[in-house]
């Protein structure tokens, strides 16, 4: 017959656990929260605020182009390594993580804090835009809108009016196009700057990315009109478009290489800022022509697979949400929160508020699918084919819409 | 002999590090490059060889092949013929060798991204160094990096500034191992600079051109760094080597069974480029000198 042996050993030990155990916790892993995030200024603000929330050296901060962020987010997860606590995600972006199932769902952690940190205070739409499959993914932290910029002077001199339509735009971009000052910035640089830029001229002057059964239709007569166009407008655009990002655009702009253009809200506050632009009050801002520029939702996600406290990661990134947060960021990016958005004095004190807030109202976001940076990426590497004229548009066009179906064909999105 | 029958255990360690760093990760995407793998996709589905049939196929593929050509020809042709001629210009030099050396060799000792960051800076439209210089002068330059044959011309000239130094040293260091009385014997004959070159130098200098040219090619084949960041393949697609497209395959669109099986494809022509290479300069030159 056996039986179990007591040692003192064992006694000892089990005595030391019982003793510990009220004070044990679940096992965390060490170091420091890694955040990793797109570098501009708004970001800049609202990761240092990351840090502020939590006692110096536990967060981790590292600021790239938005491209090396997604890419270095994708092989990290991808791969369910802990490398990476907290990543900035856009909604197209965050769609796609969440349903490869690499994100960490928020609704418990959201619950929990809702009192706490007034999570009410975010419209439904934007509740809509941080959610996959009715789960909320990550903590909002800009609206973005693009805006359309232009040097005012250069307007008044030349007599020339605002356009409203792209064929108005066309216009005046050919008229101000004169000497080291190009017509219009074109940032086409790809996948993300000429994925933006086309995604305004399909929806201006196109019908579009999709029908409602995923089928291309950027290939139909009012797509190839729309890209058509796009070439057309890069004889007034800067030397070097086909590889300008925002960055690169926004320069143009400050340094007074260009008269005008699509940017984004976040670039506004830098035009008025004279260690940076050398027209300072010079630049204005309306609704851009014909309307259906990319609007986002940004925000930043937790890796399902981080090995940190997500109770602390979550209440870290909502001290960085906070109404008092996002009322001094406000300078530097569109809050989402509605208590901060009403507030009059902003737009007293900030003078692209209207622009931004009525760009809202006409804007659209890119297609509501998990792949549509997949099909950014074929459809942009065709586009700039047949800007640079290695291709006819319509040849083009036509090869992206065939490669762009067999992709989501993979990827079931057909029956 | 006997004792000698023990010593295969000395290879083990060697044998089993390469396996660990180069048979296993080789291994690894042939077998990957056999799914229809993609990332954050719920699994991964056996396609057997259709990766590779639906990528020959592609007119993408044949076009990054040809472009990885022209670039790979153009740099090693230019870092060649630079890197020669300067190695011969040091060997002739008498004073200050040294000093030429380091200076010139100094591309070489950054990294090659940083110094590429270097010329995109340099060549960068409007306010790059180039650009302002020219436009100082009212000279209107090119697109260095938008127009698509500027962006070839300049994505071998970035590789060519990186690597001739490397391409010098070597044939620096095989021209002191000349033999100096043929160099004499020629002379005394009457034989010019050119005849020198042309019937001794060269042709002594076979197996260090053989092996100098294919350690080139198959960097350049696999060249990745100065393309990504003066141009990322662009305009267009007009600097997408075969490197690229495998990046964009496998980081950006995430086709994990497709990219590997394009890294595949790209070891083979690269191994059938190397051989060839090797096969034609013995033969052409015989190694008789």
């Amino acid at each position: 017959m056996s039986r179990t042996s007591l040692t003192r050993r064992s006694l000892i030990g089990a005595a030391a656990a019982t003793a510990l155990a009220p004070y044990v916790k679940p096992a965390h892993a060490a170091g420091p929260i890694r955040v990793i995030s797109h570098r501009q200024p708004a970001l800049e603000y609202y990761t240092e605020q990351m840090k502020k929330a939590l006692p110096e050296g536990q967060v981790s901060v590292e600021l790239m182009p938005i491209d090396k962020e997604i890419e270095l987010a994708s092989i990290t997860m991808s791969s369910k390594s802990d490398a990476i606590d907290v990543a900035y995600l856009n909604d197209t972006t965050m769609q796609k993580f969440a349903a490869s199932g690499w994100l960490e769902p928020l609704d418990d952690l959201w619950a929990k804090y809702k009192g706490e940190f007034k999570l009410d205070d975010f419209p439904k739409s934007v509740i809509d835009s941080i959610s996959y499959n009715g789960r909320i993914y990550s903590m909002p932290i800009l609206t973005n809108t693009e805006m359309f910029f232009y040097r005012e002077d250069l307007f008044k001199e030349s007599g020339t009016a605002l356009p409203k339509t792209m064929q108005e735009y066309f216009e005046a971009a050919k008229k101000l196009h004169q000497g080291r000052v190009s017509g219009t910035i074109m940032t086409l640089k790809p996948v993300d700057g000429c994925l933006n830029e086309s995604h305004w001229y399909l929806n201006a002057i196109g019908e579009g990315w999709f029908d409602k059964g995923w089928k291309p239709i950027f290939n139909q007569p009012a797509g190839v009109k729309a890209i058509t166009m796009m070439k057309e407008m890069t004889a007034f655009a800067p030397r070097g478009f086909t590889s300008a990002a925002n960055d690169e655009s926004s320069i143009n702009l400050q340094q007074g290489l260009a008269a005008m253009g699509l940017q984004w809200f976040t670039r506004a506050a830098s035009m008025d800022d004279e260690k940076k632009s050398r027209f300072v009050g010079k630049i204005n801002w309306i609704v851009p022509p014909g309307g259906g520029q990319r609007i986002a939702n940004d925000g930043y996600a937790i890796s399902k697979y981080s090995s940190k406290d997500k109770d602390a990661i979550f209440k870290m990134l909502a001290t960085a949400a906070s109404q008092q947060s996002m009322q001094k960021g406000a300078e530097l990016a569109m809050p989402p929160r509605l208590s901060v958005l009403d507030d009059p004095e902003l737009n007293k004190k900030y003078r692209w508020y209207s622009a931004a807030r009525a760009s809202l109202e006409v804007g659209k976001p890119f297609p509501s699918m998990p792949d549509f940076l997949d099909v950014g990426a074929i459809v942009t590497r065709y586009i700039l084919q047949a800007v640079t004229n290695e291709k006819e548009v319509k040849v083009a066009l036509d090869m992206a819409a065939k490669e762009t179906a067999e992709l989501l064909q993979s990827r079931g999105y057909y029956k | 002999m006997r004792w000698q029958r023990g010593l295969w255990l000395f290879l083990v360690p060697s044998f089993g590090l390469m396996a660990l760093v180069l048979l296993w990760p080789l291994a690894y995407a042939a077998y990957l490059s056999m799914f229809d793998y993609h990332l954050g996709s719920p699994g991964m589905r056996f396609v057997g060889l259709a990766n590779y049939g639906q990528l020959l196929s592609e007119a993408r593929l044949w076009q990054s092949l040809w472009t990885t050509i022209v670039i790979a020809l153009g740099s090693v042709g230019v870092e060649f013929l630079l890197g020669f001629v300067l190695a011969f210009a040091l060997y002739r030099l008498t004073f200050s060798v040294r000093v030429f050396m380091i200076l010139l060799f100094l591309p070489h000792i950054i990294t090659p991204v940083v110094a590429t960051l270097f010329l995109k800076w340099i060549l960068t439209s409007n306010w790059g160094l180039i650009d302002a210089t020219l436009m100082t002068f009212n000279i209107g330059p090119p697109d260095w990096l938008g127009n698509p044959v500027w962006a070839k011309i300049c994505v071998i000239l970035a590789d060519a500034w990186i690597f001739t130094p490397f391409v010098m040293l070597v044939l620096y260091a095989a021209l002191q191992a000349l033999d100096q009385a043929q160099i004499e014997a020629a002379s005394i004959d009457g034989a010019n600079s050119w005849h020198m070159i042309r019937h001794i130098i060269l042709p002594s200098l076979v197996p260090v051109i053989v092996f100098t040219v294919s350690v080139r090619l198959m960097d350049v084949f696999r060249f990745f760094d100065a393309v990504y960041v003066l141009t990322g393949g662009g305009p267009g697609t007009a600097t997408e080597t075969i490197t690229m497209y495998t990046y964009q395959l496998g980081f950006q669109l995430l086709q994990v069974g497709k990219a590997s099986a394009l890294g595949i494809i790209t070891l083979v022509i690269v191994a059938a480029v190397i051989a060839t290479f090797s096969h034609l300069l013995q033969r052409g030159y015989g190694r008789t000198g």
